[in-house]
């Protein structure tokens, strides 16, 4: 077992201590742990290549003279390899150690514990003092939003099966882009290849385990995008107008302006309402019942009439 | 400690990342060290016995890693090569920009330093890796902090809650029990000295928050709440309305029949749920909620077939 954790470090520190590039058979010969045929060598190394890859380690490859067609070698440059955020002050660290511990327990676990560790082998003390008390929480567990991270980041294609809102089971296959929580809920953004456009998926709606496609590096996320900017809804926003009845339905009454009106009945408040989707600020109003009354758009209040009225046929 | 067998790889990780660590940590406690790299002592000095027999080619005393622990206090030394520390994965970059993004969120505006320091560590991470992810939390981390603090010292809370199910907003003395998490929502379990029983409060309903001093002593036990069903059938808009009412949702769900059970704490959560789902959702048990709703449905349109409801601009 400790062979190989031995050669991977011993790997490591040849590549990054040479100033010039090592040939696989200087590797071969100088770098404990390279033992067996050839082939079986060479498998090693492969592996061994990917494996650094997967912690983040860069491996260049290059040639010695570039004027011929020598044999190429290997080096990891120390830029490449070494903490990359710059200079950082204690303020900084906590407050980047305090944005690790939020995933703790979560999805993302494993990836905040190793970050903390090398926030902290920087040697600069913390001063959590310095900061507010705070204690930033990320509660998913979902298993899919640190494979969907990992895709994104190392530009994997994915394929998962979606469920759609009338609970068919649909295969989608993804570049994915970013990953966004919105309203308490994860969703993932990205290139649908089938239907060659940008689509938003909810993560929780995704039915088991997604698997990625082909190799890392398969396309590019686009200069042009930017989530923020995805998230902006592209549906025109509308005004509607309600009365409230005073003291009620707190939640519509927090989102909205009110507006002087003489004709207003007494114990009633007239307000304007800014709404993009018809259906779900409907079923808003509905759920304060007598407390709430549309009055325009025509078609938000006929709608809201309309399932009242079938709800009374139905129960009445 | 989970006593878990690590990769080779994660142990490899590991190692490289202990050396930094260590550097500037001379002389570091091996318990503490342990703990830092969340592993238990036998396996950390599993890992510095690996650590020793690394170094550069020609592995001679002069090349090797030199390693000091058998004190039970760690040096390290000859290991320049190694010394710095690794640079963060893509991985951990991202989850360091979606915590900063909470903590941006719940800082006092008049912390500009701050809130300062935090928009410019985002950028140098978005130079790296792209603007691929956000957060817009919905529990405010400073409330978090006083609800484990209060629970960590026993104290009481005063809080301002917003009930969606009451439509009410009140003042309640709680005394809190733990952090839940239920249907993907946070909650606090508390005893709740307003209404003088145990209750279940949604982290992102509270509008306030603050210590209260002091707690009195419980002398009740939480009673399991009872429970309420609804036996629903949705005709359409299935996974939203699934979604409304908290039902798991799954592809067989209902063999087709589109018959469901939905679960509440709260007889009153279920009927408002029904009202919102009016135009796609149908309550077939129990009966005293069909009668309910059909009165609901009554007064509401009541009002607006009123001349002073009508739709004049």
């Amino acid at each position: 077992m400790s062979r190989k954790t031995e050669r991977l470090v011993n790997l490591t520190i040849a590549l990054l201590a040479t100033k010039r590039y090592l040939t696989k058979s200087e590797i071969f010969r100088t770098v404990a742990g390279y033992e067996g045929t050839p082939e079986s060598k060479e498998r090693m190394f492969e592996r061994d290549k990917d494996d650094l890859r997967n912690l983040g380690i860069v491996i260049e490859v290059g040639t010695f003279d570039p004027l011929f067609e020598d044999e190429s070698g290997y080096r990891i440059k120390p830029e490449n390899y070494q903490f990359q955020l710059g200079g950082l002050d204690s303020k900084d660290i906590s407050l980047l150690s305090l944005a690790a511990e939020a995933w703790r327990g979560a999805a993302l676990d494993s990836s905040a514990l190793s970050a903390l560790v090398k926030l902290h082998a920087i040697g600069i003390e913390t001063d959590s003092e310095a900061l507010p008390d705070l204690a930033p929480a990320i509660i998913s567990k979902d298993a899919n939003l640190a494979l969907a991270i990992s895709a994104i980041t190392s530009r994997t294609v994915i394929s998962f099966t979606y469920l759609s809102e009338a609970l068919a089971e649909e295969s989608r296959v993804l570049e994915p882009y970013a990953v966004a929580s919105r309203y308490g809920h994860w969703y993932l953004f990205g290139m649908d290849l089938d239907r060659k456009n940008l689509r938003s998926f909810r993560l929780d709606r995704i039915l088991g385990t997604l698997s990625t496609k082909g190799r890392a590096g398969n396309y590019e996320i686009p200069q042009s995008f930017s989530v923020e900017s995805h998230l902006l809804e592209t549906r025109s926003q509308q005004m509607a107008e309600l009365y409230l009845r005073s003291g009620r339905a707190l939640a519509l009454r927090n989102r909205s302006n009110e507006i002087l009106d003489e004709k207003a009945p007494l114990g009633w408040e007239r307000v304007s309402l800014e709404y993009r989707d018809e259906e779900r600020i409907a079923e808003e109003i509905l759920w304060y019942g007598e407390d709430a009354v549309v009055l325009k758009p025509e078609s938000l209040r006929d709608s809201v009439i309309e399932s009242l009225q079938a709800g009374l046929i139905r129960y009445g | 400690m989970a006593e878990k067998q690590s990769t080779p790889l994660e142990k490899a990780a590991r190692l490289l990342d202990l050396v930094p660590y260590i550097s500037t940590h001379q002389g570091v406690a091996l318990s503490e060290l342990a703990a830092e790299f969340s592993v238990s002592e036998s396996e950390l000095l599993s890992d510095l016995n690996t650590l020793w027999m690394c170094g550069l080619p020609g592995y001679t005393p002069l090349e090797l890693i030199d390693l000091e622990f058998e004190s039970g206090f760690v040096s390290i030394r000859n290991a320049e090569i190694l010394q710095k520390v690794r640079l963060l994965t893509k991985d951990e970059l991202v989850i360091l920009l979606v915590g900063l993004d909470l903590l941006i969120k719940a800082i006092d505006p008049k912390r500009a330093d701050l809130l300062h320091s935090i928009s410019q560590l985002q950028v140098k991470i978005e130079a790296i890796i792209g603007d691929i992810a956000t957060i817009a939390p919905i529990v405010n981390s400073s409330y978090r902090a006083i609800i484990l603090n209060a629970i960590a010292s026993r104290k009481n809370l005063q809080i301002s809650y917003h009930s969606l199910i009451r439509d009410q907003l009140t003042e309640r003395e709680i005394t809190p029990i733990e952090l839940l998490v239920d249907h993907s929502y946070e909650v606090l379990q508390a005893y709740c000295h307003h209404v003088g029983a145990f209750r279940t409060f949604r982290l992102d309903s509270i509008a306030d928050i603050s210590i209260s001093g002091y707690q009195q002593p419980l002398t009740v036990k939480p009673k399991q709440d009872e429970a309420f069903q609804m036996e629903i059938k949705i005709s359409k808009r299935i996974r939203s309305t699934l979604e409304r009412f908290r039902i798991p949702v799954r592809s067989d769900a209902s063999d087709g029949s589109r018959i469901f059970i939905a679960d509440s704490f709260s007889q009153d959560w279920l009927i408002r749920s029904a009202m919102s789902t009016l135009a796609t959702t149908e309550v077939l048990a129990p009966a005293h909620s069909r009668v309910d709703l059909a009165r609901k449905c009554r007064r509401a349109l009541d009002l607006y077939e009123s001349a002073l409801f009508a739709n004049i601009s």
